[in-house]
């Protein structure tokens, strides 16, 4: 964790981390990637359905949101911007392998363990992949304002700036995304 | 009791699920759902998705920190030296190459640069169910849109 060499203790902000990096400062870079690789991860996963090439594409992303750091203006969040270009780079990747293919069940990729709340009813790694799998069914605005929305806390104006929509039509694209779920998984 | 809609309890519930409410919300939302079947069915639904989220491998920030590093010590020139406009282009999805000196392009096995230079999002799903693109549409549309899903409004509040 990057913390501010003045002695405050306190977690630096990305924007702070951004203008670290951009003066060549290695850890601050390093520290952007723990924050964020997580979520550019799951992004190109719920695009393309594959561990190695959502990995590729997590690395690319990275790779060119740094090479082009000097321009980056804080317009967008980091945050907002390493997820684009991730989602992009997916769609490339997509593309690249030409029509997307049916991707099997088992194929669908380790299922998160965690431990739930008390409360919570545990869902099992069966459901969970059926999820997963109906989840890659819907169309891509669709998958990513749900999965962006839900698995990443992104408010709709931010799936906006990343799908390339205004913030209601993020909104319109998560509660249809969210419809077709509950048809396709009752 | 809680006089919270059903509308503002839809809206909350991806972060009710994962945690990210503060506290006086999340106990606002809970009572809620005592008394509302509809919002409940939306949480679990939610709850499953949220669960499902696909495990990051343990192996992926050093893989990403490794190539990071690699890039910036191949790159012959300042690495950062890219200008604004092709942060744009970036984002947008326009490949900048020519902007780029040849290099390390096959020294990372499985490891591409191009970006196509079509627009990225200009996709199949436009169109959904039949309706216009969602993008060329008013607020006023997306509201109407928003009312014909139903999301929480005709559920009343508890
Ligand atoms: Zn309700």
């Amino acid at each position: 964790m990057v913390r501010d060499d003045e002695g405050s203790g306190e977690v630096l902000s990305d924007e702070e981390l951004v203008e670290r990096g951009r003066a060549g400062d290695d850890a601050a870079l390093s520290e952007l990637v723990e924050r964020h690789h997580a979520a550019a991860y799951r992004v190109a996963f719920s695009m393309l359905q594959e561990d190695d090439a959502a990995q590729d594409v997590v690395q690319d992303a990275f790779i060119k949101a740094f090479r082009a750091l000097a321009g980056f203006r804080g317009e967008a969040s980091f945050r907002t911007w390493i997820l684009t270009i991730a989602g992009n780079e997916a769609r490339s990747a997509l593309r690249r392998r030409g029509r997307r293919r049916e991707t099997a069940l088992e194929d669908a990729g380790p299922v998160r363990s965690q431990q739930k709340p008390p409360d919570m009813e545990a869902v099992d790694a069966q459901e969970a992949a059926w999820a997963r799998k109906m989840m890659g069914t819907l169309p891509e605005k669709q998958k990513l304002s749900v999965a962006l929305r839900i698995e990443e806390g992104l408010s709709f104006k931010e799936i906006g700036e990343i799908i390339g929509s205004s913030e209601g039509a993020a909104r319109v694209n998560y509660f249809h995304g969210i419809r077709r779920l509950r048809e396709l998984l009752q | 009791m809680s006089n919270m809609k059903c509308e503002t309890v839809r809206e909350w519930v991806p972060d009710y699920v994962s945690g990210r409410l503060a506290r006086l919300d999340d106990t606002s939302v809970r009572s809620h759902l005592k008394a509302c079947d509809e919002c409940r069915a939306e949480v679990e639904l939610a709850r499953l998705i949220f669960e499902s989220r696909v495990d990051v491998p343990d192996g992926l920030a050093n893989r990403v920190r490794d190539a990071v590093r690699y890039d910036r010590r191949s790159v012959s020139r300042p690495w950062w030296g890219i200008t604004a406009a092709a942060v744009a282009a970036l984002a947008l999805g326009i490949g900048f190459s020519s902007d780029r000196p040849e290099q390390s392009e096959s020294a990372i096995p499985g490891y591409a640069y191009e970006l196509d230079d079509e627009n990225l999002w200009l996709s199949d799903d436009g169109l959904i169910a039949g309706a216009p693109a969602l993008d060329a549409l008013s607020d006023e549309a997306l509201l109407q849109f928003l009312d014909e899903l139903d999301v929480g409004g005709a559920g009343g509040s508890a």
